[in-house]
């Protein structure tokens, strides 16, 4: 039983990282890019995570596993937020340059 | 440990990791802004980690869990100093 669980979390994860990078190639400008690349991976890798301290099951795995879902979900959408910030700052400058 | 998944199970995540690894690289080669190419290196840094996982069930031992740590720190590092030079460089 466990087994199945594991199998279907890290397809699930695999899958969503692969839904993650369709948008992004996909998709027409940055901001829609980055709605793509910013949610989706983290949801993957969180999926993966589970399905790795499921079939590992010890102590330090739960606590490893843990640290890389805290760290992901606190620094995507800083990473995020950073990228378009940056984005913005050219985007003021283009109507300026056209005339 | 006491559970083997099936091989299969393991060849069909990894080729889903691989294709996700290549569509970004892709993004990553043609992107119109640098900012898309920020992005996609921030995709393909959560993919190398979902292998290094992936890759680590397969093997079953679990001394390679330490690096999606310092990877997430890392790439989150490298995104925000890329950008900050961006932001900073019309002014």
């Amino acid at each position: 039983m466990a087994k199945i669980i594991i199998s279907i979390l890290l397809l699930a994860g695999s899958f969503f990282i692969l839904i993650a990078s369709i948008g992004l190639i996909r998709l027409k400008d940055l901001y829609s890019r980055l709605h793509a690349a910013t949610k989706a991976p983290s949801f993957g890798i969180f999926l993966i995570l589970i399905g790795v301290s499921v079939y590992f099951n010890t102590p330090m795995v739960y606590i490893k596993s843990l640290f890389v879902v805290a760290f992901i979900y606190l620094t995507a959408p800083l990473a995020a937020h950073a990228i378009l910030k940056s984005f913005r700052e050219e985007d003021k400058d283009k109507p300026e340059k056209k005339q | 440990m006491e559970y083997d998944i099936s091989i299969g199970v393991l060849i069909v995540s990894f080729s889903f990791l691989l294709a996700a690894l290549v569509l970004a690289f892709i993004r990553l080669l043609k992107g119109p802004s640098i900012n898309d190419r920020v992005a996609a290196m921030d995709v393909i840094a959560v993919v190398v980690m979902a292998f290094i996982v992936v890759y680590s069930v397969l093997i079953d031992n679990d001394i390679y869990l330490d690096l999606p740590v310092i990877i997430s720190l890392i790439s989150f590092i490298g995104t925000v100093a890329v950008s900050t030079y961006l932001k900073h460089r019309h002014g």
